[in-house]
Protein backbone atom coordinates (compact mmCIF):
# COMPACT_ATOMS: atom_id res chain seq x y z
CA UNK A 1 0.00 0.00 0.00
CA UNK A 2 1.35 3.45 -0.12
CA UNK A 3 2.55 5.61 2.22
CA UNK A 4 0.22 6.05 5.07
CA UNK A 5 0.83 10.01 5.26
CA UNK A 6 -0.10 10.84 1.71
CA UNK A 7 -3.38 9.06 1.63
CA UNK A 8 -3.86 10.35 5.58
CA UNK A 9 -3.03 14.17 4.18
CA UNK A 10 -5.21 13.33 1.16
CA UNK A 11 -8.33 12.28 3.16
CA UNK A 12 -8.11 15.19 5.37
CA UNK A 13 -8.48 17.51 2.48
CA UNK A 14 -10.88 15.33 0.99
CA UNK A 15 -13.30 15.92 3.91
CA UNK A 16 -12.11 19.72 3.61
CA UNK A 17 -12.96 20.14 0.22
CA UNK A 18 -16.41 18.50 0.42
CA UNK A 19 -17.55 20.97 3.29
CA UNK A 20 -16.19 23.85 1.87
CA UNK A 21 -18.40 23.54 -1.60
CA UNK A 22 -21.10 22.16 0.14
CA UNK A 23 -23.23 25.48 0.09
CA UNK A 24 -24.15 25.82 4.15
CA UNK A 25 -21.59 23.66 6.02
CA UNK A 26 -23.68 23.05 8.90
CA UNK A 27 -27.38 22.27 7.58
CA UNK A 28 -25.49 20.35 4.66
CA UNK A 29 -23.92 18.23 7.12
CA UNK A 30 -25.81 14.84 5.99
CA UNK A 31 -25.57 15.42 2.53
CA UNK A 32 -21.77 15.68 2.82
CA UNK A 33 -21.38 12.58 4.66
CA UNK A 34 -23.35 11.08 2.05
CA UNK A 35 -21.10 12.29 -0.52
CA UNK A 36 -17.98 10.86 1.48
CA UNK A 37 -19.61 7.15 1.80
CA UNK A 38 -20.75 7.35 -1.78
CA UNK A 39 -16.99 7.82 -2.14
CA UNK A 40 -15.56 5.06 0.18
CA UNK A 41 -18.29 3.57 -1.21
CA UNK A 42 -16.58 3.00 -4.89
CA UNK A 43 -13.01 2.71 -3.64
CA UNK A 44 -14.40 -0.08 -1.77
CA UNK A 45 -15.46 -1.68 -4.64
CA UNK A 46 -12.16 -1.63 -6.43
CA UNK A 47 -10.33 -2.53 -3.33
CA UNK A 48 -11.68 -5.88 -2.82
CA UNK A 49 -11.53 -6.72 -6.50
CA UNK A 50 -8.13 -6.29 -6.37
CA UNK A 51 -7.49 -7.84 -2.86
CA UNK A 52 -8.95 -10.68 -3.70
CA UNK A 53 -7.82 -11.53 -7.31
CA UNK A 54 -5.66 -14.90 -5.02
CA UNK A 55 -8.18 -15.98 -2.32
CA UNK A 56 -10.56 -18.54 -2.98
CA UNK A 57 -14.49 -17.94 -2.07
CA UNK A 58 -16.01 -17.68 0.76
CA UNK A 59 -17.63 -20.14 2.77
CA UNK A 60 -20.26 -17.78 4.44
CA UNK A 61 -21.16 -14.65 5.85
CA UNK A 62 -18.89 -15.05 8.62
CA UNK A 63 -16.23 -16.05 6.75
CA UNK A 64 -16.44 -12.71 4.72
CA UNK A 65 -16.71 -10.56 7.75
CA UNK A 66 -13.23 -11.83 8.96
CA UNK A 67 -11.67 -11.45 5.96
CA UNK A 68 -12.47 -8.13 6.00
CA UNK A 69 -11.43 -7.83 9.65
CA UNK A 70 -8.16 -8.70 9.02
CA UNK A 71 -6.85 -8.73 5.79
CA UNK A 72 -8.63 -5.84 4.32
CA UNK A 73 -8.10 -3.90 7.54
CA UNK A 74 -4.29 -5.01 7.25
CA UNK A 75 -4.30 -3.39 4.14
CA UNK A 76 -5.46 -0.60 4.60
CA UNK A 77 -4.61 0.46 8.40
CA UNK A 78 -2.25 -1.97 8.97
CA UNK A 79 -3.60 -3.47 11.81
CA UNK A 80 -6.69 -5.67 12.61
CA UNK A 81 -9.64 -5.22 14.26
CA UNK A 82 -9.61 -5.65 17.68
CA UNK A 83 -12.88 -7.07 18.53
CA UNK A 84 -16.08 -8.38 16.26
CA UNK A 85 -19.37 -9.49 17.38
CA UNK A 86 -22.44 -10.52 15.71
CA UNK A 87 -25.69 -11.27 16.80
CA UNK A 88 -25.32 -14.13 13.82
CA UNK A 89 -28.45 -13.12 12.50
CA UNK A 90 -27.02 -9.98 10.28
CA UNK A 91 -25.69 -7.75 12.52
CA UNK A 92 -21.93 -7.25 13.10
CA UNK A 93 -19.93 -4.90 15.18
CA UNK A 94 -15.99 -4.27 14.18
CA UNK A 95 -14.76 -2.44 17.19
CA UNK A 96 -10.89 -0.62 16.74
CA UNK A 97 -9.34 0.58 19.24
CA UNK A 98 -6.60 2.82 18.12
CA UNK A 99 -8.52 3.51 14.42
CA UNK A 100 -5.61 5.14 12.23
CA UNK A 101 -7.61 8.06 11.05
CA UNK A 102 -8.86 9.30 14.45
CA UNK A 103 -5.40 8.73 16.56
CA UNK A 104 -3.94 11.43 15.58
CA UNK A 105 -7.17 13.86 16.33
CA UNK A 106 -7.10 13.57 19.88
CA UNK A 107 -7.04 10.91 22.77
CA UNK A 108 -10.45 11.27 24.21
CA UNK A 109 -13.59 13.80 23.92
CA UNK A 110 -11.65 16.77 22.01
CA UNK A 111 -13.10 17.51 18.55
CA UNK A 112 -15.74 14.43 19.21
CA UNK A 113 -17.94 16.40 16.99
CA UNK A 114 -15.76 16.18 13.85
CA UNK A 115 -15.26 12.36 13.96
CA UNK A 116 -18.40 10.91 11.93
CA UNK A 117 -16.91 12.79 9.50
CA UNK A 118 -13.34 11.03 9.42
CA UNK A 119 -15.87 7.67 9.37
CA UNK A 120 -18.13 8.38 6.70
CA UNK A 121 -15.13 7.51 3.81
CA UNK A 122 -14.34 4.32 5.59
CA UNK A 123 -18.24 3.23 6.41
CA UNK A 124 -18.13 3.45 2.52
CA UNK A 125 -15.31 1.75 2.48
CA UNK A 126 -16.55 -1.40 3.98
CA UNK A 127 -20.11 -0.94 2.22
CA UNK A 128 -18.54 -0.95 -1.40
CA UNK A 129 -16.18 -3.95 -0.50
CA UNK A 130 -19.20 -6.21 1.02
CA UNK A 131 -21.44 -5.22 -1.84
CA UNK A 132 -18.83 -6.34 -4.46
CA UNK A 133 -18.23 -9.92 -2.53
CA UNK A 134 -22.01 -10.31 -3.05
CA UNK A 135 -23.24 -8.85 0.66
CA UNK A 136 -25.54 -5.88 0.49
CA UNK A 137 -25.52 -3.69 3.97
CA UNK A 138 -25.66 -0.68 6.01
CA UNK A 139 -22.90 0.52 7.73
CA UNK A 140 -22.87 2.89 10.49
CA UNK A 141 -20.21 4.55 12.64
CA UNK A 142 -20.11 5.35 16.15
CA UNK A 143 -17.12 7.29 18.43
CA UNK A 144 -17.65 6.86 22.35
CA UNK A 145 -13.99 8.05 22.80
CA UNK A 146 -11.24 8.69 20.72
CA UNK A 147 -9.23 7.05 18.75
CA UNK A 148 -11.25 3.57 19.62
CA UNK A 149 -14.29 3.53 17.21
CA UNK A 150 -17.42 0.93 16.01
CA UNK A 151 -18.75 0.28 12.99
CA UNK A 152 -21.86 -1.55 12.66
CA UNK A 153 -22.49 -4.00 9.56
CA UNK A 154 -25.98 -4.63 8.99
CA UNK A 155 -26.68 -6.92 6.09
CA UNK A 156 -29.63 -6.57 3.97
CA UNK A 157 -31.49 -9.98 3.15
CA UNK A 158 -32.57 -9.58 -1.10
CA UNK B 1 19.09 18.71 35.95
CA UNK B 2 15.78 20.34 34.68
CA UNK B 3 13.53 21.61 31.87
CA UNK B 4 11.99 25.08 32.82
CA UNK B 5 10.35 25.94 29.58
CA UNK B 6 10.00 25.65 26.51
CA UNK B 7 8.04 27.73 23.69
CA UNK B 8 7.20 27.25 20.17
CA UNK B 9 7.22 30.33 17.24
CA UNK B 10 5.79 29.99 14.18
CA UNK B 11 7.76 31.73 11.22
CA UNK B 12 6.22 34.87 10.85
CA UNK B 13 6.70 35.28 15.26
CA UNK B 14 3.25 34.25 16.32
CA UNK B 15 3.82 32.27 19.58
CA UNK B 16 2.29 28.75 18.90
CA UNK B 17 3.10 27.16 22.41
CA UNK B 18 4.08 28.08 25.12
CA UNK B 19 4.99 25.57 28.65
CA UNK B 20 6.15 26.00 31.67
CA UNK B 21 7.57 23.17 34.00
CA UNK B 22 9.81 24.73 36.86
CA UNK B 23 10.21 28.82 36.45
CA UNK B 24 10.54 30.47 39.69
CA UNK B 25 10.91 34.03 38.47
CA UNK B 26 8.09 35.66 35.97
CA UNK B 27 9.55 38.07 33.20
CA UNK B 28 7.16 41.06 34.85
CA UNK B 29 5.96 41.69 31.74
CA UNK B 30 2.68 40.34 29.91
CA UNK B 31 2.89 36.81 28.03
CA UNK B 32 1.95 38.54 25.06
CA UNK B 33 5.31 41.02 25.64
CA UNK B 34 6.94 38.00 26.47
CA UNK B 35 6.57 36.67 23.31
CA UNK B 36 7.68 39.42 21.46
CA UNK B 37 10.50 39.68 23.17
CA UNK B 38 11.86 36.24 23.16
CA UNK B 39 11.33 36.30 19.35
CA UNK B 40 13.49 39.69 18.69
CA UNK B 41 15.91 38.72 20.51
CA UNK B 42 16.60 35.42 18.89
CA UNK B 43 15.84 37.09 15.34
CA UNK B 44 18.74 39.90 16.14
CA UNK B 45 21.00 36.77 17.95
CA UNK B 46 20.77 34.99 14.67
CA UNK B 47 21.29 37.77 11.70
CA UNK B 48 24.42 38.91 14.79
CA UNK B 49 25.56 35.19 14.56
CA UNK B 50 25.85 34.89 11.42
CA UNK B 51 27.49 38.17 10.29
CA UNK B 52 29.62 38.18 12.97
CA UNK B 53 31.10 34.58 12.64
CA UNK B 54 35.04 34.27 11.91
CA UNK B 55 34.31 31.23 10.08
CA UNK B 56 32.11 29.63 7.77
CA UNK B 57 29.01 28.73 9.70
CA UNK B 58 27.46 25.25 9.25
CA UNK B 59 24.50 25.40 12.40
CA UNK B 60 24.26 28.89 13.27
CA UNK B 61 22.72 29.83 16.84
CA UNK B 62 22.36 27.14 18.65
CA UNK B 63 22.39 27.96 22.45
CA UNK B 64 23.57 30.62 24.85
CA UNK B 65 23.96 29.91 28.57
CA UNK B 66 24.06 32.31 31.93
CA UNK B 67 25.25 31.81 34.98
CA UNK B 68 21.77 30.02 36.22
CA UNK B 69 20.09 28.75 32.95
CA UNK B 70 20.60 27.94 29.12
CA UNK B 71 18.97 28.36 26.05
CA UNK B 72 18.69 26.09 23.34
CA UNK B 73 17.16 27.13 20.16
CA UNK B 74 16.21 25.07 16.96
CA UNK B 75 15.10 26.02 13.87
CA UNK B 76 12.67 23.65 11.21
CA UNK B 77 13.30 23.97 8.00
CA UNK B 78 9.67 25.37 7.24
CA UNK B 79 10.60 28.23 9.95
CA UNK B 80 9.24 26.89 12.89
CA UNK B 81 11.34 27.79 16.05
CA UNK B 82 11.66 25.39 19.17
CA UNK B 83 13.15 27.20 22.20
CA UNK B 84 13.32 25.93 25.27
CA UNK B 85 15.35 27.02 28.55
CA UNK B 86 17.29 24.15 30.97
CA UNK B 87 19.88 24.52 33.80
CA UNK B 88 23.02 24.50 33.26
CA UNK B 89 24.13 20.93 33.20
CA UNK B 90 22.23 20.15 30.10
CA UNK B 91 24.53 19.29 27.28
CA UNK B 92 22.86 20.31 23.65
CA UNK B 93 19.54 19.62 23.17
CA UNK B 94 19.32 20.00 19.77
CA UNK B 95 18.42 16.06 19.30
CA UNK B 96 15.80 16.79 21.93
CA UNK B 97 13.83 19.75 20.40
CA UNK B 98 14.03 18.22 16.70
CA UNK B 99 12.68 15.35 18.32
CA UNK B 100 10.03 17.12 19.52
CA UNK B 101 9.42 18.81 15.94
CA UNK B 102 9.47 15.22 14.37
CA UNK B 103 7.32 13.06 16.45
CA UNK B 104 5.04 15.65 18.32
CA UNK B 105 4.56 18.45 16.29
CA UNK B 106 4.25 16.74 13.15
CA UNK B 107 2.39 13.76 13.96
CA UNK B 108 0.13 15.63 16.08
CA UNK B 109 -0.14 18.85 14.82
CA UNK B 110 0.29 18.36 10.56
CA UNK B 111 -1.44 15.27 10.73
CA UNK B 112 -4.26 16.78 12.69
CA UNK B 113 -6.62 18.47 9.65
CA UNK B 114 -9.19 20.30 12.54
CA UNK B 115 -5.63 22.39 13.87
CA UNK B 116 -4.91 24.92 10.92
CA UNK B 117 -1.08 25.99 10.69
CA UNK B 118 -0.25 29.44 12.02
CA UNK B 119 -2.79 28.94 14.77
CA UNK B 120 -2.17 28.46 18.26
CA UNK B 121 -2.06 24.57 18.88
CA UNK B 122 -5.07 23.41 21.00
CA UNK B 123 -5.11 20.18 20.77
CA UNK B 124 -4.90 18.53 23.78
CA UNK B 125 -3.43 15.26 22.74
CA UNK B 126 -0.15 17.28 21.80
CA UNK B 127 0.02 18.46 25.52
CA UNK B 128 -0.24 15.91 26.80
CA UNK B 129 2.02 14.07 24.94
CA UNK B 130 4.40 17.03 25.04
CA UNK B 131 3.90 16.78 28.94
CA UNK B 132 5.19 12.97 29.24
CA UNK B 133 8.10 13.20 26.88
CA UNK B 134 9.39 15.91 28.73
CA UNK B 135 8.90 14.25 31.84
CA UNK B 136 10.80 11.39 30.53
CA UNK B 137 13.61 13.38 29.60
CA UNK B 138 16.67 11.99 31.00
CA UNK B 139 17.42 15.30 32.67
CA UNK B 140 13.86 16.58 33.84
CA UNK B 141 13.70 16.44 37.35
CA UNK B 142 11.11 18.73 38.96
CA UNK B 143 12.69 18.98 42.16
CA UNK B 144 15.85 20.14 41.12
CA UNK B 145 16.64 23.75 41.90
Amino acid sequence: MADEALFQFLHSELIQYIYKSGANGETENGKNITKLEAMGFRVGQGLIERFTKETPRFKDELDVMKFICKDLWTCLFKKQIDNLRTNHQGIYVLQDNSFRLLSQLSAGKQYLEHAPKYLAFTCGLVRGGLSDLGLKSVVTAEVAGMPACKFQVMILKA
Amino acid sequence: MTVHNLYIFDRNGACLHYSEWNRKKQAGISKQEEFKLMYGMLFSIRSFVSKMSPLDMREGFQCFQTSRYKLHFYETPTGLKFIMNTDLSVPNARETLHQIYSTLYVDYIVKNPLCSLGDPLQSDLFSARLDTFMKNLPYFNPRAA
